[in-house]
C-alpha cells in the first residue's frame, strides 16, 4: 500500500511554477530519493507535503487520510516528520531538551503539563546511541558542531517517530565518515519508516536507494532504479543544462 | 529540564525566606511601611506574570497592566458595593450623582464575595483567551502582539474613563469598605495583611514555575525560539502560546486585586501606559527569564523608588529610564543572566574537572606509566 500519494501536485509562487502536476507514490516502508538540479522544487515538494506550503492545487494522502488542508501540527500528528535543509534545532536548548521536544507522541497541553523529567532510558538512550550523542546531553544545541546538528534533527525526528520522514539535504556539511554512518542509519530505519530523502550527493545516493525521482523545473523527469535514472537521456540533459557535471559524481 | 528545576527551587527558597522573614524584619515586623511593602509584592507580582509571557514563551504583553487593573476594578466594586450598603438602592455614591436609576446588571453578582475572587483570576484568563485566540491562532507575534495588547489596554481604559457613571469615571472607584474575608476584617496595615500578599505571590509564583519547568515550559521554550519548527512536531503552538498568557493574566489578575486592597481605590491609571512600560522594566531589570528574578525586579525597583524619589523628586523617572537603558545595554538578560552565566560557568569547570578525574583513572588503571599529555 502506498503510505504517502501526490496526487497532480501543483504550487504557484507568481508566475513560477515551483512544483507542477506532480504525481508520486510512496510505498510503506520505502526509502526515495529525491533528485533534480538546484531549484527543481524538491524542497517545495517537501513543504508541500508537510504543510509549510499550502499547494495551489492537487492532494496529498497520507494512506488513506486527505491531508492536503490539515495545518502543520495535525499534519505531524497524522504521522509526517520533517529535516530541513539547514539544521533547525532549537539552540538554546540542550540536547537532551530538543530530543524531549521531539518525543511528541502526546503532544496536548494536558499531558505536557504532567511531564516533568526525561529520563534516559528506553527510545531516548537507544536515540542517543544511534547518533552518538550519548556525551552530549547537557551540550546546548548551539554547541554542537555542523554535523551533529544535523544527527540531533535526525534524532528528534526519531523521537518523533513518524510513519513518513521528509529529509532535505541530511548530509549537507558532513564528513566523508559521517555521511557514511548517516547512510546505514537511513539504511536501518527503511522498513519501519517511509522516507523520502533529497540528496546531491550521488555517493551517499548509491549506498542508500532503492527507487530515485528526478524532478526538473517543477515537473516529475524520471523515476526508476539508479541505474535506470543515470542512464536516462532527459536526466543527463537537465544535469547538463543546470550544473554541469553533477550527476557524474 | 531537571537540574533547571533544582536551581529553579533554591531560588524559589531564597525567595521566600526573603519575602516572609527578611523584609518584614527589616521594619521590625510591624508599622506603617508593611503597608508600603505589600504594595511591592503586589507590584512584584504582575512583574513575575510578564516574565511568564514574555520570557518563557516570547509574547510581550505590553498590555499587562490590563489584566492588572481589571483584577484591581473587580475588587473595588466589591467593596464598594460593601460600602454603599446603606445608600439607596445599594447604588455607589457615584451613579447617584449621574442620575443611574437602579444597580447595573453587571454590578450585582459583586455582591458575592466568592465570585468577587473568582472572577478577579477568570475574567483576565478569559479575556486573554479570548484575545489569544485571536492573535495566535492567527500566527501574530513579536512587535504585532505588543501593538495589539497595548491598543486594547488604551481602549479599555478610555471606556472606563468615559462610561463615568457605571465605572466612576476619571476618579475611579473610592471610599472602599475593607474587605471582610470569611469573618476576618482585613486591615492592609497590619502583618497579617502583608502575609496574605506574600501568600498569593508565593502561590502565583509556583503555579508558575510548575508551568515553566513542566514539558509544557519546555515547548514554550521552544516556541520562542522558533515556533515554526515546533508545529512540525505536532504542537498546536497557537493553544501553548494561549496558556502561557492566560496564566500570566490571572497571574495579573491576582496582584491587582491586592493592588486595589492596599491602596484602597481602583482608578484607570493602573492600566495606564506608564505602569504598563512600568511593568516591562522590573522585568526587564530583574530578568524575564525567571518569574522569581522579575518579581524581585519589581520589589527592587519599588523599593528604590520610595527611598530614591524622597531624594530626588521628580529626577526619579529618569533615573527609571536610564537604569532602564543601561540594563538592556549592559545586562540584556537582567541581574538574572548575571547570576546564569556565573552559575554555568561553574558548572562547565566542575564537569571539566569531574571528565579529567575520571579519565585519569581510568588511564592510570589502563596503562601504569600512563602519558598524561593525551588526557583530554
Ligand atoms: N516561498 C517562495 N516564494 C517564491 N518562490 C519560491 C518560494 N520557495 C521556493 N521558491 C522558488 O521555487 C523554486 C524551487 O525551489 P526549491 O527550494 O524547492 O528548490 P530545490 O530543488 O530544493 O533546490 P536546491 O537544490 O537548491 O535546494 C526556486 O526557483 C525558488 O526560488
Ligand atoms: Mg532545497
Amino acid at each position: 500500500m502506498a503510505a504517502l500519494t501526490l496526487d497532480a501536485l501543483t504550487v504557484k509562487f507568481g508566475g513560477l511554477v515551483a512544483v507542477d502536476h506532480l504525481d508520486l507514490q510512496v510505498r510503506d516502508g520505502e526509502l526515495r530519493c529525491l533528485l533534480g538540479p538546484n531549484g527543481a522544487g524538491k524542497s517545495t515538494t517537501l513543504d508541500l507535503i508537510c504543510g509549510k506550503t499550502q499547494p495551489t492545487s492537487g492532494r496529498i494522502l497520507l494512506g488513506n487520510q486527505d491531508i492536503t488542508n490539515l495545518p502543520e501540527f495535525k499534519r505531524a500528528r497524522a504521522g509526517v516528520g520533517r529535516k530541513f535543509q539547514t539544521p533547525t534545532v532549537f539552540k538554546d536548548l540542550t540536547v537532551i531538551e530538543n530530543l524531549e521536544v521531539g518525543r511528541s507522541s502526546e503532544p496536548g497541553i494536558l499531558t505536557t503539563l504532567r511531564v516533568f523529567r526525561s529520563p534516559v532510558r528506553g527510545r531516548m538512550k537507544e536515540v542517543l546511541g544511534l547518533v552518538g550523542l550519548e556525551n552530549e546531553i547537557r551540550t546546548r544545541a548551539e554547541n554542537l558542531s555542523h554535523g551533529q546538528m544535523q544527527w540531533l534533527e535526525i534524532a528528534m525526528l526519531l523521537m518523533q517517530d513518524c510513519r513518513v520522514i521528509l529529509m532535505d539535504e541530511p548530509t549537507a556539511g558532513m564528513t566523508v565518515q559521517e555521511t557514511s554512518q548517516t547512510a546505514s542509519l537511513l539504511r536501518e530505519l527503511r522498513g519501519d519508516h517511509t522516507m523520502i530523502v533529497v540528496e546531491h550527493d550521488m555517493t551517499f545516493v548509491r549506498e542508500i536507494a532503492e527507487t530515485v525521482t528526478v524532478m526538473d523545473q517543477g515537473a516529475l523527469l524520471s523515476e526508476g532504479s539508479i541505474e535506470a535514472v543515470e542512464a536516462d537521456p532527459a536526466v543527463r540533459e537537465a544535469y547538463l543544462a543546470d550544473t554541469g557535471d553533477e550527476a557524474h559524481a | 529540564m531537571n537540574t533547571g528545576f533544582k536551581i529553579d527551587c533554591i531560588g524559589y527558597g531564597l525567595f521566600a525566606a526573603f519575602v516572609l522573614l527578611v523584609m518584614p524584619w527589616m521594619v521590625d515586623f510591624s508599622g506603617y511601611e508593611l503597608n508600603s511593602y505589600a504594595r511591592y509584592l503586589a507590584l512584584g507580582m504582575v512583574a513575575a506574570a510578564l516574565a511568564l509571557s514574555w520570557g518563557t514563551a516570547g509574547i510581550l504583553n505590553l498590555g499587562q497592566a490590563l489584566t492588572f487593573g481589571v483584577g484591581a476594578y473587580i475588587m473595588a466594586m466589591h467593596l464598594k458595593l460593601r460600602a454603599s450598603e446603606s445608600l439607596p438602592g445599594g447604588m455607589p455614591d457615584f451613579m447617584g450623582w449621574t442620575n443611574v436609576e437602579a444597580l447595573p446588571w453587571f454590578w450585582q453578582p459583586f455582591h458575592s464575595l466568592l465570585f468577587t475572587l473568582g472572577a478577579g483570576v477568570l475574567i483576565p484568563v478569559g479575556i486573554a483567551c479570548l484575545l489569544g485566540v485571536f492573535m495566535f491562532r492567527g500566527r501574530i507575534t513579536g512587535v504585532f502582539v505588543a501593538i495589539i495588547t497595548l491598543s486594547l489596554m488604551l481602549a479599555v481604559q478610555l471606556w472606563i474613563i468615559s462610561e463615568q457613571r457605571f465605572t466612576g469615571g476619571e476618579n475611579g472607584i473610592t471610599g472602599l469598605a475593607p474587605l471582610n474575608l470569611f469573618g476576618w476584617s482585613v486591615d492592609t496595615y497590619e502583618l497579617s495583611f502583608y502575609y496574605l500578599v506574600a501568600g498569593c505571590l508565593l502561590a502565583g509564583l509556583a503555579v508558575g514555575l510548575g508551568l515553566v519547568r513542566s514539558k509544557a515550559g519546555l515547548v514554550l521554550r521552544a516556541i520562542k525560539a522558533d515556533p515554526e519548527r515546533v508545529r512540525f512536531f505536532g504542537y498546536d503552538v497557537a493553544r501553548y502560546e494561549t496558556l502561557a498568557f492566560a496564566t500570566s493574566a490571572g497571574i495579573a489578575g491576582v496582584a491587582g486585586m491586592l493592588y486595589a486592597l492596599v491602596l484602597e481605590f481602583a482608578s484607570p491609571t493602573y492600566m495606564g501606559l506608564s505602569i504598563s512600560l512600568a511593568i516591562v522594566i522590573w522585568a526587564a531589570v530583574g530578568g524575564r527569564e525567571s518569574m522569581v528574578a522579575a518579581a524581585l525586579g519589581g520589589i527592587g525597583v519599588n523599593m528604590a523608588e520610595g527611598r530614591l524619589s524622597d531624594l530626588f523628586f521628580d529626577q526619579w523617572t529618569l533615573m527609571l529610564g536610564v537604569i532602564f537603558i543601561a540594563v538592556v545595554l549592559f545586562l540584556p538578560r537582567g541581574i538574572y543572566g548575571l547570576v546564569a552565566t556565573a552559575r554555568d560557568y561553574l558548572e562547565a569547570r566542575y564537569t571539566e574537572r569531574v571528565a579529567m578525574a575520571l579519565n585519569r583513572e581510568q588511564d592510570d588503571a589502563a596503562r601504569p606509566v600512563a602519558d598524561r599529555g593525551e588526557v583530554k
